[in-house]
C-alpha cells in the first residue's frame, strides 16, 4: 500500500518536473503575488506599513494557493481518464486509492515548496514568525490543500469531462475566494457578508493563518480552522478513492 | 505463483452486462452482453469478432476486472474473478482499445512504471529489454505525444508485456494502422504464441481474425453467433461462393436451388453456397442459359468469415456497423 503510494507519487512528481517551465510557474506564483499585492494592499491596512501588509496578506496568500493549486490538479485525470491510462493502472495489481493518493502527495510536495517560497519571500521583506506558528501554518496549508486536491480529483472521476469540470469550478471558486476575505479582512466588509463568511470554509482558514502571524496562537480561529479542515481533506481525499470505482464508466 | 493444472487460462460461463445510461430522454437500458460463454486455451491466441456495438470491449473489460458482470463466472488463470480479482490482475496483461500511452511522459517512463507496479526484480534491464523487442529504443525517450499512431500502439503493447504475462488482453490492436503496420504487428502477435503466452483480441477486421486467430468466436449485439476455428466455421457455411450479377435475381435463385447448398439474394446480388465451385460452375452456367437468364459479371470466391456472419446473423459484417 504504502510502496504504491510512494511509487505514483515518485511517478506523478517526476512527470511534473519532466518540463520544469510549468512547474517554475506555479512557484512563482505565490512570490509574485507578495510582490504585486502588498503595494497595493498597503494603503488599505490599518497600521499603514509594508510589513503590516504582508503579515495579513502573506497567510492569505498562502491558503489562495492551496486551493487554487490544488483545485485544478483533476484536469490531469480527465486527460488519463481519456487516453486510457488510468484504466491500465486499474487493470494492475497497483492498490487504487495509490493512484489518486499519489496525485495527491503530489500536490502536497508541490505546495511546501511553494509555501517555503512565499515565507522566504516574506522574511525577506521584514515579516518574522515564530518557530510553532511556522509549523502551524504549514499544517494548515497542507489540510487546505488536501481539501483542495481530494475535491478536484474527485469531480474530475464524477465529472469526467474538461468543459463540465471547469464550469464547475468557476462556479463555486468565486464566492469562496470573496467570502474568505483574502485581500481584506472580513471585519471590513458589510454586513451580509460578515454572515455569510463562516460558512466558507476557506474563511477559518484564511483567519486562522493571520492569527498565526499575529502570533496569537491562542485564538480560537486556529482550533476551529484545523478542525474544519481535517475533517474536510479526510473526506474528500475518500470521496476521490471511492470514485475511483467508476473508472470503467 | 501457483501451478496451472487447466489446459484453459479463460473459462467463462454466462457472462452478461447491461448498462443504464440516463439522458434527458429518461433512462435507457443497453444490453451490451447477453449470455456469453468462452474459453481460451493456454498458449492460443482467441479472436473475438464482431461489429461495432458488438459488445466485445465490454466482455474484454469484465474478463479483466474492470467493471463486474451483472451474471456469469469466470475463471482466469485459475482464479476466480469475482474472488480473487488481485491474483487474476497478476496474471494480466491488458491493452485496451485506448491504449493507455500517457502524453506527456517517455515511454520509457511509463514501461518502467508498470515493471515497478509488477514489482519486477530488475524493472530497468525488463524495461530496456521489451523496448528493444518492439523496436521501440530510439523513441523511448519521447514524450508519448510526439508518437505515431503505430508507434503509440507498439508502447501501449510493451507496456502491457513487460512483467510478461501468461495472458494478454488486446482490444482491437490494429484499428487504424497502415497495412504494413498491421502485418508488422500481427507478426508480433504470432511470436507471443511461440512463446507461450495467450492472447484474446478482438477485431472488426475479417482478415485479421482469419489470419492470427487460431480459434475465434463472433460476436453480435451480445450474443455469440458461432464459434471454432476460421476453417471449420467457414467450411460449416459451404466451401466456396459464387457471386452472380443476374437480370431476374430471385427466378436464378429458383433455378440454381438444386446445384447449390444455400443461395442468398442480396440487391441485384446472388451468392449461391457451393461444395466445390469449380465443378459446379459448368452446370451453372448452363442452367442460367436454359433460362434465358441474362449474366452481367460472375465471381468464385473460397467463402470468408464474412459469409459465416452473413449465414449467421443474415447481415454482412461490412454492413453491420453502420447498422448499429
Ligand atoms: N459505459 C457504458 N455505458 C453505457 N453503455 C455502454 C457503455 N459501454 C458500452 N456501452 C454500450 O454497450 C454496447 C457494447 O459496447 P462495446 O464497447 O462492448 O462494443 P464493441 O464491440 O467493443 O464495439 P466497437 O467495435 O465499436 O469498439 C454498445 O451499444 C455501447 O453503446
Ligand atoms: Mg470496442
Amino acid at each position: 500500500m504504502i510502496r504504491h503510494t510512494a511509487l505514483f507519487t515518485g511517478y506523478e512528481l517526476k512527470k511534473s518536473f519532466s518540463n520544469p517551465i510549468w512547474p517554475l510557474f506555479g512557484l512563482m506564483q505565490p512570490v509574485l503575488y507578495l510582490l504585486m499585492f502588498a503595494p497595493l494592499l498597503k494603503s488599505l491596512t490599518p497600521g499603514g506599513t509594508t510589513v503590516d501588509a504582508l503579515r495579513m496578506f502573506t497567510p492569505a496568500s498562502m491558503m489562495m494557493i492551496a486551493v487554487f493549486g490544488s483545485l485544478f490538479s483533476g484536469f490531469g485525470l480527465i486527460a488519463e481518464l481519456r487516453n486510457g491510462s488510468l484504466e491500465r493502472y486499474a487493470v494492475s495489481p497497483a492498490w487504487r486509492p495509490a493512484i489518486v493518493l499519489g496525485r495527491v502527495a503530489k500536490d502536497m510536495v508541490v505546495l511546501v515548496v511553494q509555501a517555503v517560497l512565499v515565507l522566504i519571500g516574506a522574511a525577506a521583506m521584514g515579516v518574522r514568525i515564530g518557530a510553532v506558528e511556522l509549523v502551524l501554518v504549514l499544517l494548515l496549508m497542507a489540510a487546505t490543500g488536501l481539501f483542495a486536491s481530494g475535491l478536484s480529483q474527485g469531480l474530475a472521476l464524477t465529472v469526467r469531462d474538461e468543459n463540465g469540470m471547469s464550469q464547475t469550478l468557476n462556479l463555486f471558486l468565486l464566492p469562496i475566494m470573496l467570502l474568505a476575505g483574502l485581500f481584506v479582512p472580513i471585519s471590513f466588509a458589510p454586513d451580509w457578508m460578515k454572515f455569510l463568511a463562516p460558512v466558507n470554509p476557506l474563511y477559518h482558514a484564511v483567519e486562522a493563518g493571520r492569527a498565526l502571524f499575529d502570533g496569537r496562537l491562542g485564538d480560537p480561529s486556529i482550533p476551529i480552522a484545523f478542525g474544519v479542515f481535517v475533517v474536510l481533506a479526510v473526506l474528500t481525499t475518500m470521496w476521490s478513492m471511492r470514485s475511483l470505482g467508476k473508472i470503467a464508466g | 505463483m501457483k501451478e496451472l493444472t487447466s489446459p484453459m487460462i479463460i473459462q467463462a460461463q454466462g457472462l452478461r452486462k447491461t448498462f443504464t445510461t440516463r439522458s434527458r430522454k429518461g433512462a435507457q437500458t443497453v444490453e451490451a452482453v447477453r449470455g456469453v460463454d468462452l474459453g481460451v486455451a493456454k498458449g492460443e491466441i482467441f479472436g473475438v469478432l464482431g461489429p461495432n456495438g458488438a459488445g466485445k470491449t465490454t466482455t474484454i473489460r469484465m474478463l479483466a476486472t474492470l467493471i463486474a458482470p451483472d451474471a456469469g463466472t469466470a475463471t482466469i488463470a485459475g482464479h476466480d474473478l469475482r474472488k480473487e480479482p488481485a491474483q487474476v490482475r497478476r496474471n494480466l496483461g491488458y491493452v485496451s482499445q485506448a491504449g493507455g500511452v500517457e502524453d506527456t511522459t517517455s515511454a520509457r517512463a511509463q514501461v518502467m512504471m508498470a515493471a515497478r507496479i509488477f514489482a519486477m526484480a530488475d524493472p530497468a534491464r525488463a524495461t530496456a529489454e521489451v523496448l528493444d523487442r518492439f523496436e521501440l529504443t530510439e523513441l523511448a525517450d519521447r514524450p508519448g505525444r510526439t508518437l505515431s499512431g503505430g508507434q503509440k500502439r507498439r508502447v501501449a503493447i510493451a507496456i502491457g508485456l513487460v512483467h510478461n504475462p501468461p495472458l494478454l488482453f488486446l482490444d482491437e490492436p490494429t484499428t487504424g494502422l497502415d497495412p504494413q503496420n498491421r502485418a508488422n504487428l500481427w507478426d508480433r502477435i504470432r511470436q507471443l504464441r511461440e512463446a507461450g503466452t495467450s492472447v484474446l483480441l478482438s477485431t472488426h477486421y475479417l482478415d485479421e481474425a482469419d489470419a492470427l486467430c487460431d480459434r475465434l468466436m463472433i460476436v453480435d449485439h451480445g450474443t455469440v453467433v458461432a464459434e471454432g476455428t476460421p476453417s471449420a466455421l467457414k467450411r460449416e457455411v459451404s466451401g466456396d461462393v459464387i457471386t452472380l450479377r443476374v437480370s431476374e435475381p430471385e427466378r436464378a435463385a429458383e433455378t440454381l436451388k438444386p446445384l447449390a447448398r444455400e443461395t442468398r439474394v442480396d440487391d441485384d446480388l446472388l451468392r449461391v453456397y457451393v461444395d466445390d465451385g469449380e465443378h459446379t460452375l459448368p452446370a451453372l452456367l448452363r442452367a442460367l442459359e436454359e433460362r434465358g437468364l441474362g449474366l452481367t459479371s460472375i465471381a468464385l470466391d473460397r467463402s470468408t468469415l464474412d459469409d459465416v456472419f452473413l449465414a449467421k446473423t443474415g447481415r454482412s459484417l461490412r454492413d453491420a456497423g453502420a447498422a448499429v
